[in-house]
Parts: C-alpha cells; sequence; structure tokens
C-alpha cells in the first residue's frame, strides 16, 4: 500500500511517499522508497504506536470533516492530509474558493441566539455576523471577507451543528 | 446516617458526590436532561431519573421536579454540588418544608453571607479587613486627600459613573493627588456627566487566598487552611494550589481565625469558603463567602487527608466536628488545573463534541475527578468542565514536576481542550517562582507564544507513518489486498483446475 502523506505543523509542510507492507499484526514501513527501521501498530482505534529506530512515539489520529486527519503526539500537534494514488479522485483541490462567494460556518454546535447583520448588508472581514451560544458561552461568528451578505440561513433561536453552513458573503 | 441522597446536580461534580456516597453505603439517585442520559453521573448512579429538556432552567434548575423525584424515591437528604441551585436559598427552603435535608447551609445564612455586599457588611461586623475606600462620592478633594494617605498610596480614584475605564485614575503617591483628582473629575464629568469620584485601596497584583471552613451544627468551626487560585483568565480560576506559595503559618492563623469569626458571624453550617485578596505586603482583604463546595476542594483534601464531601454529608447529619481539627497544618502540597473543552487556539470557544479517544494519567500523586468517558458526546449546554486533574507530592516542586508528567500522558481527541496552555504555565518561571497574581495569566496570554517545545528527531516521520497506517485501517485496504491476492492465486488455480477438467477422460 502506498500513500502520499502531507504533514502540516508549526515546523513547516513537508511530504513523503509512505509504503507500508503487512508483516503479521504490524507492518514494514517505506519512506520515500527507503526502508527504515520502523514498527507500526495501532494498539487501540485511532491510536498508534510507532518505534522508529527504537524511539517510541504514540499517535492519536482524529478524522476531520473535511478529509484531513488531525494527529496528536504529546502536545504536538499535525494536521495531516493523506492520498492513496491509487484514488486520485478523492484528491482535494486546496483553496480554489479564497475569492468570490464564501460561507460562514458554525464553528461549533450551538443555539443561534442573534443575527447582527442581514441579508444585503455591506461586511468587512472578521466583522461579527451572528452570534451562537454555546456551553454558556455566547460567540460572535466573524466575516471571512469583505463583501455583502448574500444570504443568511441561520435564524434566531435555531441549534446547528458544527460545520454547518449559517450563511453565505459575497 | 441518611439512607438514600439525591444528586441535584451533573458532571464530575456529581460524580465526586456518588463515590463518597457510596463509601459511606447511601444509595444514590441521579437526575439528568434528556442530552445527559448517557452521562457517567447517569450511569454509576443506584437510580436515575430525567427531569427535562436540555436547557437547566427547565430541568436542572427546576426545584419543583428535584422535590418530586427526592419524595417519589424516598431520599433523606440532598446535594446540591456547585453551579446551577448550589447557592440558592430557596432550595434549602424547599429541602426543610419537604423533611429533606439539604447538606449545606441554611437558607438564612446563605443570604447573610452570600452577596457581596452583605458579606462585606458582616466582614466589617466581624473585624475583618475589607478593601479600604468609601462607596459613597466625596466632594472635597481636601477631605479625599487625607482619606487616600490614611489607606496608604496606591490608591484608585473611581468615578461614581465610570465604567470602561473612563474617570479612573490610579495614584502612586501624595503628589500626584490633585492632578490626578481634577484629571479623574473633569474625564468623568465629559464622559457621564457627573463630575463625582470616589477613593478606594488600589491592590498592586494581588493574590487570590481563600479559606476553607467547616462548620457543624454545634457551634464548632474549624478552618482547614488555604489554596491559593490566583492563576485565573478573565475571572475564572484555572489552576489552584494548597499551601499558598507566600502564606506562613502566622499568616494562615490569621487568615483562619477571620474566616472562622465571619462564619461565627453569619450562623454559617457545613462547608464554607472565604476569598481573600492579598497584597504584596501580604495584607490581606475580605472579597467573599462562597456558601457550597468549592470546584478546587481536592486540593485541600490532598493536603489534609480529609474528604470533604463526606464530611458535608456526616455534619448535614448532625456529626460534630473533632476538637483536634482546630490547629489543622497542611502536609506537603497539592495542585489542581482545570481541563476544559475549549480551544486555547481559537481565543478558547468551547469545543463540545464526541470524544474519539483518551488517555488517562495515573500513577504517584495523581488523581483525576471527572464525568466523561472514551465514546461519550460532551453538550453543548453545560459548563465545559470536562475534568480536574490533581496531583500532590512532598513540595511544589514535586508537585509541578508530576503534573507536568501527568499532562503528558493526558491526551483526549475528538474535541479541543486547554491541556496545552497547562504545559505552558507549567514552564512559566514567574509561575514556578510563585510569583503571581489574579492578571497575571491575563497578561501571559497577551504576551506573545514562545516556540513550541523541541520537536524530537523522528516525531513528523512517526506521524506520517501513523497517518498512512490510519488510513490503510479504514479504506479496507487491508481486505482489498488481501481479497486480490486471494483472487489472483485463485484465478491461477481455477485455470489449473479447469484445464485438469479439460483433460479429464
Amino acid at each position: 500500500m502506498k500513500f502520499e502523506v502531507q504533514l502540516q505543523g508549526t515546523a513547516g509542510k513537508k511530504q513523503r511517499l509512505v509504503e507500508l507492507e503487512r508483516v503479521g499484526e504490524g507492518y514494514k514501513v517505506r519512506l520515500d522508497g527507503k526502508l527504515v527501521n520502523a514498527d507500526a501498530m495501532q494498539i487501540a482505534p485511532n491510536t498508534i504506536s510507532i518505534l522508529l529506530e527504537g524511539q517510541s512515539f504514540e499517535i492519536y489520529v482524529s478524522p476531520a470533516p473535511d478529509g484531513t486527519l488531525k494527529l496528536q503526539s504529546g502536545p504536538h500537534e499535525f494536521i495531516a492530509e493523506v492520498v492513496d494514488p491509487r484514488a486520485w479522485r478523492g484528491r482535494r483541490h486546496g483553496a480554489v474558493e479564497a475569492e468570490g462567494r464564501q460561507p460562514v460556518n458554525a464553528p461549533m454546535p450551538g443555539k443561534v441566539i442573534r443575527l447582527l447583520v442581514k441579508a444585503g448588508d455591506d461586511v468587512e472581514a472578521g466583522q461579527g455576523l451572528v452570534v451562537v451560544e454555546a456551553m454558556k458561552m455566547q460567540n460572535e461568528i466573524r466575516s471571512p471577507k469583505k463583501g455583502k451578505v448574500e444570504r443568511l440561513l441561520a435564524k434566531e433561536g435555531q441549534t446547528v451543528n458544527a460545520g454547518e453552513i449559517l450563511g453565505w458573503v459575497e | 446516617m441518611f439512607k438514600k441522597v439525591l444528586i441535584a446536580n451533573r458532571g464530575e461534580i456529581a460524580v465526586r458526590i456518588l463515590r463518597a456516597c457510596r463509601e459511606m453505603n447511601i444509595k444514590t439517585v441521579s437526575v439528568f436532561s434528556e442530552v445527559d442520559r448517557t452521562s457517567l453521573h447517569v450511569r454509576l448512579a443506584d437510580e436515575a431519573y430525567l427531569i427535562g429538556p436540555a436547557p437547566s432552567r427547565e430541568s436542572y434548575l427546576c426545584i419543583d421536579k428535584l422535590m418530586d423525584v427526592a419524595k417519589r424515591t424516598g431520599c433523606d437528604a440532598l446535594h446540591p454540588g456547585y453551579g446551577f441551585l448550589a447557592e440558592n436559598p430557596a432550595l434549602p427552603r424547599a429541602c426543610v418544608d419537604s423533611g429533606i435535608t439539604f447538606i449545606g447551609p441554611p437558607a438564612e445564612a446563605m443570604e447573610a453571607m452570600g452577596s457581596k455586599t452583605a458579606g462585606k457588611q458582616l466582614a466589617r461586623r466581624a473585624d475583618v479587613p475589607t478593601v479600604p475606600g468609601t462607596s459613597d462620592p466625596i466632594e472635597n478633594p481636601e477631605e479625599a486627600r487625607s482619606l487616600a494617605s490614611s489607606m496608604g498610596y496606591p490608591v484608585l480614584l473611581k468615578a461614581i459613573a465610570g465604567g470602561g475605564g473612563k474617570g479612573m485614575r490610579v495614584v502612586a503617591t501624595e503628589t500626584e493627588f490633585a492632578a490626578a483628582w481634577r484629571d479623574a473629575a473633569s474625564e468623568a464629568l465629559n464622559a457621564f456627566g457627573d463630575a463625582r469620584v470616589f477613593v478606594e485601596k488600589y491592590l498592586i497584583s494581588p493574590r487570590h487566598v481563600e479559606i476553607q471552613i467547616f462548620s457543624d451544627a454545634h457551634g464548632r468551626v474549624v478552618s482547614l487552611g488555604e489554596r491559593e487560585c490566583s492563576v485565573q483568565r478573565r475571572h475564572q480560576k484555572v489552576v489552584e494550589e494548597a499551601p499558598s506559595p507566600v502564606v506562613t503559618p502566622d499568616l494562615r492563623r490569621k487568615m483562619g481565625d477571620a474566616a472562622v469569626r465571619i462564619a461565627r458571624a453569619g450562623g454559617y453550617v457545613n462547608a464554607g469558603t472565604v476569598e481573600f485578596l492579598v497584597d504584596a505586603s501580604l495584607n490581606y482583604y475580605f472579597l467573599e463567602v462562597n456558601t457550597r463546595l468549592q470546584v478546587e476542594h481536592p486540593v485541600t483534601e490532598q493536603v489534609t487527608g480529609l474528604d470533604l464531601v463526606k464530611l458535608q454529608i456526616a455534619i448535614a447529619a448532625g456529626h460534630r466536628l473533632p476538637f483536634a481539627w482546630e490547629t489543622i497544618t497542611p502536609r506537603g502540597h497539592a495542585m489542581e488545573v482545570r481541563l476544559y473543552a475549549e480551544d486555547p487556539d481559537n481565543n478558547f470557544f468551547p469545543s463540545p463534541g464526541k470524544i474519539i479517544a483518551r488517555n488517562a494519567p495515573t500513577g504517584p500523586g495523581i488523581r483525576l475527578d471527572e464525568g466523561v468517558y472514551e465514546g461519550w458526546t460532551v453538550p453543548m449546554e453545560y459548563d465545559p468542565l470536562l475534568s480536574k486533574l490533581i496531583a500532590w507530592g512532598n513540595s511544589r516542586e514535586e508537585t509541578i514536576a508530576r503534573l507536568r508528567r501527568a499532562l503528558d500522558e493526558y491526551t483526549i481527541t475528538g474535541i479541543r481542550s486547554n491541556v496545552g496552555l497547562f504545559r505552558r504555565i507549567l514552564t512559566e518561571p514567574e509561575f514556578l517562582r510563585g510569583e503571581i497574581h489574579t492578571k497575571w495569566l491575563d497578561e501571559l496570554l497577551a504576551r506573545p507564544r514562545p516556540m513550541d517545545s523541541q520537536l524530537r528527531e523522528g516525531t513528523e516521520d512517526a506521524a506520517m507513518i501513523a497517518a498512512a497506517v490510519w488510513q490503510a485501517s479504514q479504506t479496507g485496504h487491508t481486505a482489498d489486498s488481501a481479497a486480490a491476492s486471494e483472487q489472483k492465486t485463485s484465478s491461477w488455480k481455477l485455470a489449473g483446475r479447469r484445464e485438469q477438467l479439460d483433460h479429464m477422460p
């Protein structure tokens, strides 16, 4: 099995080709074609123990809704994107939508308690659009860009899920 | 002793109370809202009853529903925990009316001590210092100046109508007084149309130090020593420890005596906390009384060896406090951090959601009080406190080392937590020296964040391998390749067999 892995951490971006070959309960590992002395075991769902040249690492994996993986190793966190070269269709093509129409997402589940703007309003980047209450805290959801509020889907009193689109700014 | 206790709370404190009851052979009844069916306090209770929808106003705050469950199930006592109704005098009153013992102070003591103004009056009567100053405006600048020198500089001039820092001046010395008075008054007049100003003692970098008190129903009141809770984010305590790094045995005795006097003056019974501000010269000033068990009670438990929840239950049942506790002194050191479901990288936004994986620290000197488990979805409706991680040791240094070690072992995924914040706090030189005050953390967080601790060589490679292994386990890759190879061999076999069949006569 071959995977192209892109890793984003505080030290920057890295990319490697990771090849896995099943050996018993674990895997034999090649990095960019080179065999490394690594022993990888999934010890619990979403918890992977890696012995790399004798160094012991424990990595916790949590999949994000956008298809990336969040990796935690002690105090360190990374975002990984894994591409299976045999399934290029699954590949996402970065931030094509950086300009133009932008969705306003709820960053967490909660209840919409106030709308600060209405459709047609001009807004600045970072301006508060909607107030969502979660866990006794009120949070302003801000505009992703300068522009005009095209639509507001959120209604006062409505319960929203994480990632749910509250409106659009164009 | 009680036969059955209703726990009018949820989360870690409900679990904490359940455990105390179980150790005392008391049956427990939990209540829960619609989103708490799978919560730990429901799973661990002897009995549990639904009391309404998610909003606490319609469930955990409904006194009539709690009373109904308590009476229906034959409870003879009720523990309120902290938060929700714990400081609402209507709850002890309702308990009295229903013939149920309230595990906490009587309603009258709650009223006499609970509010800031009532508490302040009580403190003055009990001869306990409060932050010096006037709550009435002073008209005459000369009178104000003499008052300022009597309370000692620095002082704070505050506009009666003030707000947002306008009409407010810190005066460091007497020579600055006249000018500052003019400025504050004119600024207040311009901003609020009211030039009246009052004077208050300005405490430089005060510490938050609180005294845990216990009173029985027979007139004995004891102090169980102090907790320092100066590390706060926007007035919310996040790290608590006992003993305080600055409190001397002499100061401990004085503050303990002051707290006991206040408790006596208010006719207090059961567990309570008297909060003080302590300035750089170790003068202490009464702040307020919390008429309930505190979130941070475990640090006192670890340095006194007492179980405060069991003690609350025993006192409510009429037991006496032992005489010997009047001279109790802390042993060793304990420290607690509050782990919240919030994202420190995103302005501490709450982060409810499903806990995908979790690794809880164990080992010497570590205690974890919590109401969560792997696979549980943290509801969005309540306080985001997940767990309280408590460490103790012989010294403050050993305790901090243990806490750091435990934080390294602590992992929670699926939701964000503020564990990284504590990794940072526990390495800050000022914190290690105990040089903390109530604004310290807010100031620290305003400073640029230092680079993450050094990445161990190989971490990134290990992370990339882990990502690939995880992906392989998810996409049915193993199944795919196994099926593919099986099919490969079997097609040869099939062909061979077919050939042989063909050759059959």
